[in-house]
């Protein structure tokens, strides 16, 4: 019992470092590729378009219900202290440093990363990488390096659009549920906000779109066994990637002020 | 030109209103029959719920805790920080963060991280089914695949959701203390005060905590049942459990945390 | 001017697959490369444009060696040796047209405003002009594989392989297949293999027979040769009968 209770765990971390090591390995691949950049423009301004419509109204919809959460976090104090100041700083603060990047790089992770393990490992399942092969394309330079930047480029732009919406949503609940004036939640968000903190987080937000597009290519490209490994792979590409958020936001925030 | 244009973008926007209809209509069925299902459960199909339970607690326990844990600290991290800046007295953070942590940010970030673990992993697998056409199969026999699949993911879903973020507001609280302590030398005497934490803040968190639960496995249940055939049928399936789950928890966690506002704080 | 395999052995970790594959076609020719489900056809053909490498053996196209060639090293063969895959393996998310033009455009076979006009026509070799803003899944298999067949002729081609080109489709469309590779072997002078295990085909439009058989070339030679061969197992895989000597692993 003990030693199969040990071989499992044996296992499981061997997996674990088999799989470190490919997103390694595509690392290593895709910044060979980029100096210098040579990767097709085409397919980096089709997935630019595509990442960008398709996450659009659920980044929308995740801003504007996250910072009705911060406002309603917030409310508390306002209701206990009369501390209508803090709100919009409040709201701020945490929206643009932490809950911005997280929330809307998972939400980013769930749609255009899953979305992405999908196609790839549709293509993988279907021959059409080998097909690619055979024309002589380099599948790396056509399809892999494209989405990375094109991921990275967009959760970026996605974050600036979620902050502000957010904002939005923050300054709309903040006056019907907490009672803060428009005004006062201005004052209050630009007096104590600095650039700082917008950059702390879009820096994140880069860099979690980075993880995001790793872990997707490489749990796309590495598929195995048809429809039902591609279901797999997008399951461990979200989960991926969430841990990758996690840990490195950890990091990040140790590191960056 | 323009008379082309507008036709097709009515055209588009009919079109995906109606598909959205169909598509909420679909989930409300899911919806009703899985809480129908319940309550005509049969009493030796327990080992199936016990066996989903376990699948739950296994799968997403160390992701749970490695998530939940690096947040606490992250979240502490920045509020001490800011407080340095102002006031420079840590002794209010210990207090305040609990309370946080026991009605808001864990309930949603445990239902998050599970979306993405177990919901996934549900549309996967009842995706999978549906391709290999097991689901016709179980019709075929006379098994209703809400009863067979769907319900008993949902019990023990509720109860693990539950479960697991009591477990992750544990760990969450700890995690904090030492990270407040390391990096800001707060005291672990000053951190662990409890006074703060109501019985609204339990009902709140609680709540939430078994709604999250019950929504995820009910949505990715949906979309597994949903699949479409084809090699992409399955990945397209788990992506949308992911998303719609998040979301769900997202818009529950909001309204929740709003209800809980005007009544019970 | 030839593709050549000499003692090719592939194993898959212990799974001894190719244990020794001989055999050569000729530019102007068109080799069938045949045997039963499983025996390793595909896994040898992959080999030509280094989808697989060999655990041993060489494989020679136009008197180059291919067999230790790297991933970048393989594109100039890649341009000489198309490949028509068994599930046609178009992209889903290009329309037919764009499937065609795709390697014209990265490979500026064409100059850019020529394109378009460069792919219609070769839509229009293998019959399937008016499909040509519809995308792969709205069309059927056999129309699939025509444009398949387009897109590897996009790169003019001096050899072309083909996967199982009729397996899966109604004997109509496979006979409407055979004939259009007949007529580009012809009409262009390239060099073809045919993976197959289709009678009707085979014995159509083949000029030479590899038969694969337990790792090795069991028969090489001319179509009427193998017809007239009075060997037991080559007997049975043309009668297809069900029992007799051959082991057929793959079932």
């Amino acid at each position: 019992m003990i030693s199969s209770f040990f071989a499992s765990v044996g296992e499981k971390i061997l997996n674990f470092s088999k799989i470190i090591g490919g997103i390694v390995y595509l690392f290593y691949q895709i910044i060979l590729a980029l100096l210098p950049p040579k990767f097709d423009l085409d397919e980096f301004w089709r997935n630019l378009y595509k990442m960008g419509v398709k996450s659009v109204p659920i980044i929308i919809l995740t801003a504007f219900f996250t910072g009705g959460i911060m406002v309603i976090q917030a409310s508390v104090f306002v209701k206990k202290f009369g501390a209508t100041s803090l709100v919009g700083w409040g709201a701020g603060y945490s929206v643009f440093r932490e809950v911005g990047p997280i929330l809307l790089g998972l939400m980013f992770s769930g749609r255009v990363g899953s979305n992405n393990t999908a196609e790839l490992g549709t293509m993988v399942v279907t021959e059409q990488i080998d097909g690619l092969k055979a024309l002589a394309i380099d599948p790396f330079r056509y399809l892999i390096v494209p989405r990375v930047l094109a991921m990275i480029i967009m959760l970026f732009l996605l974050t600036i659009i979620g902050n502000v919406v957010a904002i939005s949503g923050a300054a709309l609940f903040g006056k019907y549920i907490a009672g803060v004036s428009y005004a006062g939640f201005w004052t209050s968000f630009s007096q104590n906000l600095y650039l700082g903190d917008l950059i702390h987080g879009l820096i994140k937000a880069a860099i979690f779109g980075f993880i995001v597009s790793l872990n997707s290519c490489y749990f796309g490209i590495s598929v195995k066994g048809g429809a039902v490994g591609v279901g797999k792979a997008v399951n461990n590409s979200v989960v991926a990637s969430a841990l990758g958020i996690v840990i490195f936001d950890y990091i990040l925030t140790y590191n960056i002020t | 030109m323009i008379k082309q244009i507008s036709t097709n973008i009515f055209a588009t926007i009919g079109d995906k209103t109606i598909n959205i209809f169909v598509a909420a209509k679909t989930l409300f069925l899911v919806t009703l029959n899985t809480f129908r299902g319940v309550f005509h459960f049969k009493s030796r199909e327990k080992g199936e719920i016990l066996k989903q339970a376990y699948e739950i607690g296994n799968r997403s326990f160390l992701f749970v805790s490695v998530t939940l844990s690096a947040l606490g600290m992250v979240l502490v991290f920045q509020v001490c920080l800011q407080i340095n800046k102002i006031t420079g007295d840590q002794s209010q953070v210990g207090p305040e963060f609990i309370k946080g942590m026991i009605h808001a940010f864990v309930p949603i970030l445990t239902a998050m991280m599970l979306a993405t673990r177990v919901g996934a992993g549900i549309a996967a697998e009842i995706g999978s089914m549906k391709v290999t056409e097991q689901i016709d199969a179980l019709r075929m026999s006379g098994v209703d695949p809400i009863d067979y699949l769907i319900v008993p993911r949902f019990i023990a879903s509720i109860f693990m959701t539950f479960i697991l973020g009591i477990y992750a507001a544990l760990l969450v609280i700890l995690a904090g203390a030492f990270m407040a302590h390391h990096s800001f030398g707060v005291n672990y005497n000053v951190f662990f005060v409890f006074d703060k934490v109501t019985w609204g803040d339990l009902i709140i968190g609680s709540t939430k905590l078994l709604v999250h639960g019950s929504a995820i496995p009910v949505v990715s249940g949906y979309c597994g049942l949903t699949t479409k055939v084809g090699s992409e049928g399955v990945g397209t399936a788990t992506t949308r459990a992911v998303i719609n789950s998040s979301l769900a928890v997202i818009i529950l966690d909001f309204i929740i945390s709003a209800i809980g506002l005007m009544t019970i704080q | 001017m030839s593709i050549k395999f000499k003692d090719v052995h592939k194993s898959f970790g212990s799974k001894k697959v190719l244990k020794g594959i001989t055999m050569q076609v000729q530019k102007g020719e068109i080799l069938f490369v045949i045997g039963t489900s499983g025996v390793g056809k595909s896994v040898t053909i992959k080999h030509i444009i280094g989808l697989l490498k060999p655990t041993s053996g060489s494989i020679e196209v136009d008197g180059e060696k291919v067999e230790n060639l790297k991933e970048k090293q393989f594109i100039p063969i890649r341009k000489k040796v198309a490949m028509v895959f068994q599930g046609s393996s178009l992209f889903d998310s290009l329309s037919v047209l764009a499937n065609v033009a795709l390697p014209l455009e990265k490979h500026k076979i064409v100059p850019a405003n020529k394109v378009h006009a460069k792919a219609m026509d070769l839509l229009t070799e293998v019959g399937m002009k008016k499909y040509a803003s519809v995308f792969p899944a709205e069309i059927g298999d056999g129309m699939k594989k025509r444009v398949a067949i387009a897109r590897a002729l996009a790169m003019q081609p001096d050899y072309i392989l083909f996967d199982e080109p009729t397996t899966g489709l109604d004997p109509v469309s496979a006979r409407r297949v055979d004939k259009l590779i007949l007529r580009l072997a012809k009409d262009r002078g390239t060099g073809t293999i045919v993976v197959s295990h289709d009678l009707p085909s085979i014995f159509g439009i083949s000029d030479k027979i590899a038969m694969v058989y337990q790792g090795k070339i069991y028969f090489e030679g001319s179509r009427e040769e193998y017809k007239r061969s009075e060997d037991p197992i080559i007997q049975q895989f043309i009668k297809g009968t069900s029992s007799g000597p051959m082991e057929t692993p793959g079932f």
